[in-house]
């Protein structure tokens, strides 16, 4: 992808309100990073380099359950940003992510960005906003998910009413 | 006179008691199918009736459908609801392998003439012949409807279809009906009556005294029953009004009377009472057996019996049951005191399938067997869960029916 191209895309998923002064500011301070389909991009646990802006392709997020198996939470598709819990907080990546595509990104490692901070940048400081953003809109999307398992788990599905009744008639009034 | 509420208030007391969600009570209650169909004729006159046909299938789970079919002002959708869920209930309780129907012509049969009725009753089975059968659901008589129109029916059915005797039941003796079926609900009650007198070490009928309201089919046949096991029966009522004699009515006098003047009034051999006299009369066991709903709030203080024996449907409102209850008066409960009338039914449509004919102590040791073995579940439910018999009957009923259903799957 060319240079002015990525810009764009970068611009749309991270710098809305920026100036294109700004927007080159930020896409200067990113690394070019390309991904074969099946490779890892962030691993759970592991410490963040950084945010990432997937510019082409598609990967898939999965967590580890508490039985070890990974379970699939999503999928991805450019544009879109990932790791942007890595680049505000200390904390490990919550989840991995994988290449289901050749992919290619822009990462803005944490450095670059603190480096940025420090200079008090306004363009880096807009980011933050808008990454405020992208996470309040994926803690709604959790909460609705939160009240449809809360909701499954209250109310059984119809086919086992049925078989408590059917035990109730065969035990308890089976005369 | 449908008691289709009180049915329904019966089946959710027996609900709650076995605690059942108000999902499963849905399913048990929903009809498997309501079919409502226009009836028209050319009258003799050249004019044309057009009259509306219901019927409504209430549970074919385990087997076919079962229930008959009146020709009254009064039937409806909402009355043919009840009526078809009571006689799932009912055939589950004697374990007839039958579910419960019910249907009917709103029309005032005696407004037509014979020729009327039968062009009536044909149309309406053209209409209906694709829902009815011998497999699926087996018409018999109700409310103004007799052996006659059971042929009519039957000859109609068989026009369409080929040969199917077992498509209705109470069909006349000479074209494939029962022996024992006109009698058979009588007979059945005084069965049901004296299998509690005797679980219930409450003696014989021999000796007590009886009061019966109603002396259509179901209220001659009990009398005569009674008078044959030696009960005295006090008094009889009926609509034209009622006799009494304080040291037991001539039975069979009375039949013959009653036969040549189409009422119990004016018998010679009895003094004449009111119907409501005759609810509050010192007897043993108090017998209503004609319409729906004559044991109310009330009346039910003024009842002095110590037995009810409802060979009618519905009698006794559901208040009146209670407060019969909370007197310490045992109420033998309709769906399964006059079961006997659908079980002769059931014999009849064996018998056609078998095409063979049962002699009349077959069909009586046979009845027997069915009201006394629903006797001894009902008892054991009434002992062990200490609820009514009418309680008792239901969730008999609920059970067999709900296991037929999860054991199908739905």
């Amino acid at each position: 992808m060319r240079g002015s191209e990525a810009t764009k895309v970068v611009r749309s998923v991270l710098c809305r309100g920026l100036t294109h002064e700004q927007t080159d500011q930020i896409v200067s301070a990113m690394v070019p990073v390309t991904v074969e389909p099946g490779a890892l991009v962030l691993r759970e646990g592991e410490r963040g380099q950084g945010l990432l802006v997937l510019l082409e392709g598609s990967v898939e997020i999965v967590k580890r359950g508490v039985d070890g198996h990974e379970v699939p939470i999503a999928t991805a598709e450019a544009p879109s940003v990932l790791g942007e819990m890595g680049l505000i907080t200390d904390r490990p990546h919550s989840a991995t992510v994988r290449a289901l595509t050749p992919c290619s990104f822009n990462l803005l490692t944490r450095s670059q960005f603190d480096r940025l901070l420090k200079g008090e940048s306004l363009a880096a400081y807009k980011v933050v906003a808008t990454l405020a953003e992208v996470i309040a809109w994926r803690l709604s999307r959790m909460d609705d998910k939160v009240v449809e398992l809360a909701r499954r788990r209250d109310c059984p599905p119809p086919v086992e009413e049925l078989a408590a009744f059917k035990q109730k008639l065969f035990s308890e009034w089976n005369f | 006179m449908s008691g289709a509420e009180d049915v329904n208030y019966y089946f959710r007391k027996a609900a709650r008691v076995m605690d059942l969600s108000t999902r499963v009570e849905r399913m048990l209650v929903t009809p498997f199918r309501e079919v409502k169909v226009d009836v028209s004729i050319t009258l003799d006159n050249g004019e044309l009736g057009t009259f509306i046909g219901y019927r409504v299938q209430h549970d074919n789970s385990r087997g076919p459908m079962k229930g008959g079919l009146r020709y009254h002002p009064s039937v409806d959708m909402d009355e043919a609801q009840g009526l078809a869920s009571l006689m799932t209930w009912k055939t589950a309780v004697v374990n007839l392998p039958f579910g419960g129907a019910k249907g009917g012509i709103a029309v005032d049969p005696a407004r037509l003439t014979p020729r009327e009725q039968e062009r009536l009753t044909r149309r309406f089975v053209q209409q209906i012949h694709d829902i009815i059968g011998p497999q699926r659901d087996i018409p018999a008589p109700d409310v103004n409807t007799n052996a006659q129109v059971m042929a009519w029916i039957m000859d109609e059915y068989s026009r369409m279809h080929g040969f199917s005797p077992a498509v209705v039941t109470g069909k006349p003796l000479d074209l494939f009906g029962s022996r024992g079926r006109e009698e058979a609900t009588g007979r059945g009650v005084v069965m049901a009556l004296t299998e509690y007198l005797a679980d219930a070490g409450r003696g014989a009928v021999r000796g007590k005294t009886f009061a019966l309201q109603g002396f259509g089919n179901v209220g001659s046949w009990t009398a005569h029953f009674l008078h044959e096991h030696g009960g005295q029966v006090v008094a009889v009522a009926d609509a034209g009004g009622g006799t009494h004699a304080a040291d037991g009515l001539d039975v069979p006098a009375l039949l013959d009377h009653a036969r040549a003047a189409g009422t119990v009034a004016g018998f010679v051999g009895g003094e004449a009472i009111t119907n409501e006299a005759l609810l509050a009369l010192d007897v043993d066991v108090l017998v209503p057996a004609a319409l729906g709903g004559v044991i109310t709030e009330a009346n039910a203080a003024d009842v002095r019996a110590s037995i009810v024996l409802e060979a009618a449907n519905a009698p006794t409102t559901p208040k009146a049951d209670e407060l019969l209850q909370t007197r310490g008066v045992t109420v033998l409960p309709d769906i399964w005191v006059n079961a006997g009338g659908v079980t002769v039914s059931y014999f009849e449509w064996v018998q056609n399938i078998q095409q063979f004919s049962w002699d009349e102590d077959r069909i009586t040791s046979e009845l027997g067997r069915h009201m006394r073995d629903a006797y001894a579940t009902l008892a054991r439910v009434v002992r062990e869960r200490k609820v009514s018999f009418r309680t008792a009957a239901y969730i008999v009923a609920i059970g067999r029916v709900g296991r037929a259903t999860t054991l199908r799957g739905v």
